[in-house]
């Protein structure tokens, strides 16, 4: 059985609960796997720290919550403190290196220190693509969903006459880790 | 074909029940429910069916009293504050005998409580919080294919049986973006209960235990509809005899009924050491803990209950002959509990995990419940 859970931090407007219901959406309805999106709903989507945790699985899920997570990206230090539980052992770690700085206890993670909203802003020109970056990194880093479907799925999800700062943005998420 | 998409739960519900043949929506949105609305306003109108914004709850379910006198079939959706605001009406549906459904999207409470934060307490505000003695019947699903198989069979139950149906759902699951197979239309049972043309005025007129006819309201002989305690043709009466038939017409048309109206599932229930009693989120994580247990040898099984009014007691009970302990999750302080306690024999061992603090329990919680349990 494959089972793999990601979770993505970050501050309120950055785009995360967008990219983890893309994630679900390309999973689900282009890879025929089973696929939950978690997100938390409050206030803090308008500054405060977010999560959405993703579940992406062969079999039915049974709990929407992810509790081993293998995947953990975040773009700020507050939500990384309050989210950086339930993470696997050997959980691949993505935090934005200029706004995520304590680790605290990185155990046997991989840990990467990139760019995210800086890069999105300078390379694919807005921050509101934060969401297809993180996206696009997580297809590179996890293969969880297949390249080419991912593009596929942002070509026709995008918004009239956005598909190619869309596509600009993936070029981004890919190359933010070499 | 059917397909699997991926919905938000809240809109799963809306689906669903326009698939139910829903053709009238009164609410006024809130947190955590507010998708319903706002899919229903934009939907509806395309379908010629009618949506109306209220003023607030207690106007909402009157609408749909109404709506639903004139044969539509009505549906309104809210969260803690709004239903406690519409337990009046929903009494005067009750005795009325006006089928309709009404969303409660659980948050945080009391008051205003946390709208953004799941809870499951209002189960016993779903039982009993219109006040007098009365039928009720509420639906819980857990599962994606749960919310939209429960909440057609809200909309049956309600036209069957002409009583109010509650569909409670879980802020986590409202807000949850998930895969969801939507059947083919046709492959589930819609109930349309075909207007009666009625001969007299006696329109509560029945045996006990039948269901009453649906009345064509504006197309047939004026007909009284009241509030106050009523005769067969719908006039108030005190009498003691008459009003001692009305009691006993209104709940009996359920409880002559529960093979039809209660729905629960069990998981590996049929060796089991512990019996986990479980609804919504709360038996996400029990399912998930019962499989953990099993990995490691404990016998454990989920009783997840469906209809969680009528409360499903012919078939615990049945378990409770084999199995001698029980373990209530709920996100409460305790409220299913009591059910459990007044049903289970003296030689049923109770345990419970409840918890009221905006956090679902998690699967591993559930296990070292049950690992203690069974010690």
């Amino acid at each position: 059985m494959m089972k793999y859970e990601i979770r993505y931090g970050a501050v309120g407007g950055q785009g995360i609960i967008t990219a983890g219901a893309l994630l679900v959406d390309i999973a689900v309805e282009m890879e025929n796997k089973f696929a939950i999106a978690s997100p938390t709903y409050t206030a803090a989507v308008r500054g405060g720290p977010t999560k959405v945790d993703v579940i992406i699985s062969d079999e039915a899920i049974d709990f929407p919550h992810a509790q081993a997570i293998d995947f953990f990206l975040c773009t700020d230090q507050k939500p990384y403190d309050i989210y950086k539980e339930r993470l696997k052992d050997d959980a691949i770690v993505v935090v934005d290196s200029h706004l995520v700085h304590e680790l605290g206890d990185t155990r046997n993670w991989k840990v990467y220190h990139v760019p995210i909203i800086n890069e999105t802003k300078v390379g694919a020109g807005n921050v509101v693509l934060t969401s297809v970056v993180s996206l696009a990194l997580t297809q590179k880093m996890t293969n969880v969903i297949s390249y080419d479907n991912m593009v596929a799925h942002i070509k026709r999800w995008a918004p009239k006459g956005t598909v190619e700062m869309n596509m600009k943005a993936i070029e981004v998420g890919m190359n933010l880790i070499k | 074909m059917s397909q699997r998409k991926v919905l938000q739960g809240n809109i799963i519900i809306a689906k669903a029940a326009l698939a139910a043949g829903c053709d009238f929506f009164a609410g006024y949105p809130i947190t955590p429910s507010s998708e319903i609305a706002q899919y229903m306003s934009k939907e509806m109108p395309k379908m010629e069916r009618a949506f109306i914004q209220m003023e607030d709850e207690i106007a909402s379910l009157g609408a749909c009293i109404g709506a639903s006198l004139a044969g539509k079939k009505a549906l309104t959706a809210t969260s803690g504050p709004g239903f406690s605001l519409m337990q009046e009406h929903l009494g005067m549906a009750v005795m009325a005998e006006v089928p309709l459904v009404i969303v409660n999207v659980m948050r945080g409470g009391p008051s205003t409580g946390m709208p953004t934060k799941p809870s499951q307490a209002d189960m016993m505000q779903a039982r009993w919080g219109t006040h007098g003695d009365h039928p009720i019947i509420a639906v819980y699903p857990a599962f994606s294919d749960e919310i939209f198989s429960e909440t057609v069979r809200a909309f049956n139950l309600s036209e069957k049986y002409w009583n109010p149906v509650i569909i409670l759902l879980d802020e986590v699951l409202a807000k949850a973006h998930m895969d969801v197979e939507i059947p083919d239309p046709g492959s589930y049972e819609v109930y349309w209960e075909k207007t009666h043309e009625i001969s007299d005025l006696n329109i509560y007129d029945r045996n006990i235990g039948e269901n009453p006819p649906r009345i064509d309201f504006f197309h047939s002989y004026p007909i009284h509809i009241d509030s106050l305690e009523h005769d067969a043709h719908g006039w108030p009466s005190f009498d003691a005899k008459t009003v001692d038939k009305m009691q006993r017409l209104r709940m009996e048309k359920i409880y002559y009924n529960l093979d039809d109206i209660i729905k629960y599932k069990e998981y590996f229930l049929d060796d089991a050491e512990v019996l986990v009693f479980s609804f919504g989120i709360s038996a996400r994580a029990a399912l998930a803990a019962v499989k953990m247990a099993r990995e490691q040898g404990i016998k454990a099984g989920l009783f997840q209950a469906l209809t969680v009014w009528p409360f499903p007691r012919a078939a615990l009970q049945e378990r409770f002959k084999k199995t001698k302990k029980v373990l209530t999750v709920e996100l409460n302080m305790g409220q299913m509990k009591y059910e459990i306690e007044r049903i289970a024999p003296p030689d049923v061992k109770k345990q419970t995990l409840l918890r009221a603090n905006g956090l679902p329990f998690s699967p591993g919680e559930v296990l070292e419940t049950i690992k203690e349990f069974v010690k």
